[in-house]
């Protein structure tokens, strides 16, 4: 038996794939390095927990070989906690645990048997590389998408080369079989599932950089946290997605984007080429002359021009004096037109609009705490939101003399490294209480108060770790002890600590893309997503706005979460989308500029005239 | 309304016996508040009925909130069966009230003790202010118009009447004023309000001024630890923060801003307060407070305008003076304010900078405020304003500490 609290913990995996990444430095889970199937990583073995406990699944070969190979090593609980406050380990122990006891009673594991279809994915991609074990099946079946219902594959094939692609296609098509490709983890949006085969692309992870052109040209394995750190050893940067989406799969799907769209773009901004295996089994590249135009956009929605198999993308110099740093705003208009200001004078490279959920979240290292900072943010300080921007040196002293208050890297790290103390003995609350014309922000963040918030807060590693479970704390001493993990510039490259925001529930987002001069359509669609949301009692906040093309439009996010294991919660999404997706076609059809993200889902790479200015 | 002459709606005979026979239904607003709850408190142990208005906060209901009040006060079980509690606000013209509660309510009262009001000074607060302290007057006193209200109390304050071009403040309606902030300005708007209001209603009405109140002058007790408390609390923040820094931290952070403790045992915070040469502060305690308003409600029964404040205003050196002895702190000083532009400031500095620039109004007090009306019924009972000296000081601040600034209240 699975105790029934190990299984709730497995449920309430996010599938973010973050544990397929080695974002901290501690390594990967090592059976997941050797073996590739998602169900070798953390995130498969919670799948495959919470199947056990649900009975969706019996014991097999497979599973007892996933769950052997688990050496219980911890690496899963330093990085799950990191990003969703949960503890895998337990559920690695019970797993062991129960496989342990179930071959001790003596009892049935099951044998799979191949079949035609299977022996001819193996002669493709190699025997160990496809199959049909079904606690191999049930780790691709689905993700927190609430939605989607379940749905089993029949086989799980891991190419390691475009030729194998091109290959399996042929024999998908040839055989009537449905396929899908899928990244590093599942896309939250119940898009890779299929009762056919499902093809992982995560053997398919090499990199070769193009210093000349300043191109790199990755696999669809790669993810933006690998092309990152390989690019970021050479000076540059990317635009890049969530750390543990993968490159290829972001710029097919969504197309890539993020802060740094602001200087970088979005769409086809952001590559030089592509390559791709078409639905018949051709392979073509972008550049080719008789190419399908995926650069053109419809506002219908459309499938992916075939399965991407390279991307060319570009690299942009990082520049020795860039920064990152913090306006803080009390309201959303300031912060909105503050951004825009910054992105029509060029000031600035990656520029965003954080709100006070987002804030709080990505720089506490647990919930609770978050929590806490964001009512020492809001209430006490009055910061709503904050304007993030990177920016060099020049650019850094004229947004401090356009601002007036800034939270510079210093200060950044003196706050976050000492946030368990931020309130320490109502010093914020002294702050609120100060009757003036300025915010307390404004009174609080100046460069005298500097020494007065670095005694009140005792800012060091130690002083963070306080904030995280008892066994955790040596780990978060030593992990904040590391200059990158404080620092704004880098927390903003890799991206981190983003996937945090979904830590207390799944979050379900809406992006949309609109016109950053009309202030009232972009104050209309969060009110809108809010009354909507609050409607059906989901719980809801603003995430982003990213200002594009020098300030003539933004990307921007605002967020639903809900439980994914409460199918009641997926009720009142289903309820709530009902209403958010006429509001946006209304919006779409008479306001130039605006466009749900919704159809450009596997238009990703279309130009972004294509869609921007339609 | 030109030539229509108002009759007033109870004679002053009929107010006196109402109430000498307990018979008064009296509404109170802001029972919240510091003033409002002593009102409270006051009106039910001298026999009147009460009834108090209060709104839920985030914690708590209205009823919760004034029963907390009332157990601080501890006021015992007859008089707490005078005070009915409604739950409502004052945001609304219905004060929040269902139809037959507003018109049961407008049946039942008497007289209105208006002392809801925000106390914020900043012009970022304008529009809040502006809705306490005009809109919702104008809410209570539409209750007045339509109820069976005779008297309408309107807690006002010494500095309605502004900057009043260095002239004596008088107890009278104020024509003209620069103010100082919105606090002031509305008040003095409010004032204007409330008289037109019930000279067309035949609403007797008494406007009390006060000056700045703190905690009672014989324990200390308050339930609000701003204006004056604010630059204590903080002083004494970073005095314990200095301190501990010493003791745990070897000092470091307090040597990087010129904090010690020398050989006495006395912390040293380099703060240089600046503000202006002349004037003072003017504060009364609020059982001072609560005394005069019960003297002057029972007395004046025509209506009239009171100034309830301090004739010995207290330089702000003293204060010091008092926070070094109670606190042994050393380092605080004023320094004048034309030095302002040529010193760099400490962190410790730009808090009290900006608290001065909102409060030096009030702490270099030049005005002065004449109170013959309000005196003459004082000096009959009695009543004059306590000293405002170390005891008093001493008094205020060990509460404040005892509750740490109201947390543990």
């Amino acid at each position: 038996m699975i105790p029934e609290e190990v299984g709730k913990t497995a449920a309430q995996c996010r599938h973010y794939a973050m544990c397929k990444i080695d974002f901290l430095g501690t390594g990967l889970c090592p059976s997941g390095r050797v073996k590739h199937y998602v169900s070798y990583y953390p995130q498969g073995r919670m799948d495959i927990c919470d199947g056990l406990a649900r009975g969706l699944i019996p014991v097999t070969e497979g599973l007892v070989d996933i769950v052997g190979t688990c050496t219980l090593c911890g690496i899963c609980d330093k990085q799950c906690h990191f990003v969703t406050g949960l503890r895998p380990l337990k559920v690695m122990r019970s797993l062991k645990e129960f496989i342990a006891a179930y071959i001790a009673a003596g009892q049935e594991v099951k044998i799979v048997d191949s079949d035609p279809v299977l022996e001819s994915l193996r002669e493709i991609v190699g025997h160990e590389w496809a199959s049909n074990d079904p606690a191999i099946l049930l780790t691709y079946s689905n993700d927190p998408f609430p939605l989607a219902d379940m749905q089993m594959p029949r086989y799980v094939v891991l190419p390691r080369t475009g030729d194998q692609i091109v290959r399996l296609v042929h024999l998908a098509n040839g055989r009537g079989i449905p396929y899908v490709v899928r990244g590093n983890g599942g896309s939250v949006f119940g898009f890779v599932f299929t009762d056919g085969i499902v093809i992982d692309v995560n053997r398919m992870k090499s990199i070769d950089i193009d210093r000349d052109n300043w191109v790199a040209v990755v696999e669809p394995g790669v993810t933006s946290f690998e092309l990152q750190q390989e690019v970021a050893k050479l000076g540059f940067r990317v635009n890049a997605a969530e750390p543990a989406a993968t490159v290829c799969g972001n710029i097919v799907c969504t197309g890539m984007f993020s802060t740094w769209s602001n200087a970088y773009g979005v769409g086809a901004d952001n590559f030089v080429n592509m390559e791709f295996v078409d639905r018949q089994g051709g392979l073509f590249h972008l550049n080719e002359k008789t190419a399908p135009n995926i650069f053109a956009f419809t506002n219908e929605g459309s499938p992916s021009p075939g399965i991407c198999t390279k991307a060319y993308v570009r690299m942009h110099p990082a520049i020795d004096d860039e920064e990152g740093l913090l306006v803080p705003f009390s309201s959303f208009s300031g912060a909105v037109s503050f951004a825009r200001d910054l992105s029509r004078r060029r000031i600035g490279s990656a520029i965003g609009v954080l709100g006070g959920h987002y804030l709080s979240t990505f720089i506490s290292p647990s919930a609770e705490l978050a929590e806490r900072v964001r009512s020492c943010l809001t209430e006490a300080l009055g910061i709503e939101y904050a304007v993030f921007i990177v920016a060099d040196r020049y650019a850094r002293e004229t947004i401090k003399g356009m601002a007036g208050t800034i939270i510079d890297n210093r200060l950044f790290r003196m706050l976050m490294l000492g946030l368990p103390h931020l309130n320490e003995d109502g010093w914020l609350d002294l702050i609120r209480d100060l009757e003036n014309e300025e915010q307390p922000y404004e009174i609080l963040l100046r460069e005298e108060m500097y020494p007065v918030i670095e005694t009140v807060l005792s800012p060091s590693p130690e002083t963070l770790a306080q904030a995280v479970d008892h066994d955790l704390k040596d780990f978060y001493s030593s992990l904040y002890a590391r200059p990158e993990m404080t620092d704004l510039l880098w927390l903003n490259a890799f991206r981190i600590v983003s996937s945090r925001m979904a830590r207390h529930k799944h979050v379900f987002v809406f992006v949309a893309y609109v016109p950053l001069a009309r202030l009232d359509i972009i104050e209309h669609i969060a009110a809108e997503l809010k009354a909507i949301a609050d409607r059906y009692a989901i719980s809801n906040d603003f995430g982003f706005l990213t200002p594009l093309d020098l300030g003539k439009r933004a990307i921007l996010e605002y967020d639903y979460y809900i439980d994914h294991t409460d199918r009641s919660e997926g009720v009142k999404i289903g309820k709530a989308l009902g209403e958010v997706e006429p509001m946006f076609d209304r919006l779409s059809a008479t306001t130039k500029g605006v466009r749900w993200l919704k159809y450009v889902f596997g238009q990703g790479s279309s130009r972004k005239e294509s869609f921007l200015y339609t | 309304m030109a030539g229509k002459k108002i009759v007033m709606r109870a004679s002053p005979q009929a107010i006196e016996e109402k109430r000498r026979t307990r018979g008064s239904a009296i509404l109170v607003t802001g029972g919240t508040g510091l003033i409002g709850s002593h009102l409270v408190a006051k009106l039910c142990r001298t026999g009147y009925r009460v009834i108090a208005i209060a709104r839920p906060n985030k914690q708590m209901t209205g009823q919760e909130r004034i029963n907390r009040l009332l157990d601080w006060f501890g006021l015992d079980s007859p008089a707490r069966s005078r005070i009915e509690i409604l739950e409502g606000h004052l945001d609304d013209p219905d004060l929040g009230l269902d139809s037959t509660r507003y018109r049961q309510l407008a049946e039942d009262i008497d007289e209105i003790v208006h002392c809801a009001s925000d106390t914020s000074f900043s012009e970022r607060k304008r529009a809040q202010v502006e809705k306490a302290n005009v809109a919702n007057l104008e809410n209570v006193l539409e209750l007045a118009s339509r109820s069976t209200c005779c008297f309408f109390h309107h807690i006002s304050t010494a500095y309605a009447a502004g900057k009043n071009g260095g002239r004596p403040c008088k107890e009278d309606l104020v024509e003209t004023g620069a103010f100082t902030n919105v606090y002031e300005e509305t008040k003095h708007r409010a004032e204007w309000i409330a008289t037109k209001r019930c000279a067309s209603e035949g609403i007797r009405l008494n406007i009390y001024r006060p000056s700045i109140v703190h905690g009672d002058s014989k324990t200390g007790r308050t339930i609000r630890f701003n204006a004056l408390y604010y630059p204590i609390r903080t002083i004494l923040f970073f005095k314990n923060l200095y301190e501990k820094d010493i003791v745990t931290n070897s000092g470091r952070n307090a040597e990087k801003m010129g904090v010690y403790i020398d050989r006495d045992g006395i912390i040293h915070l380099p703060i240089r307060v600046k503000v202006a040469a002349f004037g003072g502060i003017n504060l009364i305690p609020v059982d001072y407070f609560v005394e005069a308003f019960m003297a002057i409600m029972e007395d004046c029964l025509e209506g009239g305008i009171f100034h309830i404040v301090n004739t010995r205003t207290r330089p702000i050196e003293e204060i010091i003076d008092y926070v070094r002895r109670l606190f042994r702190v050393a380092g605080i000083r004023v320094v004048p304010c034309e030095d302002r532009a040529n010193l760099p400031r400490n962190g410790l500095e730009v808090l009290f900078d900006h608290y001065i620039r909102v409060y030096e109004p009030y702490i270099r007090d030049t005005r002065i405020f004449e109170n013959s009306r309000a005196e003459a019924i004082l000096k009959k009972r009695n009543i004059a304003c306590p000293e405002f000296d170390y005891d008093a000081f001493s008094k205020c601040m060990q509460y404040a500490v005892d509750v740490d600034w109201g947390t543990r209240l």
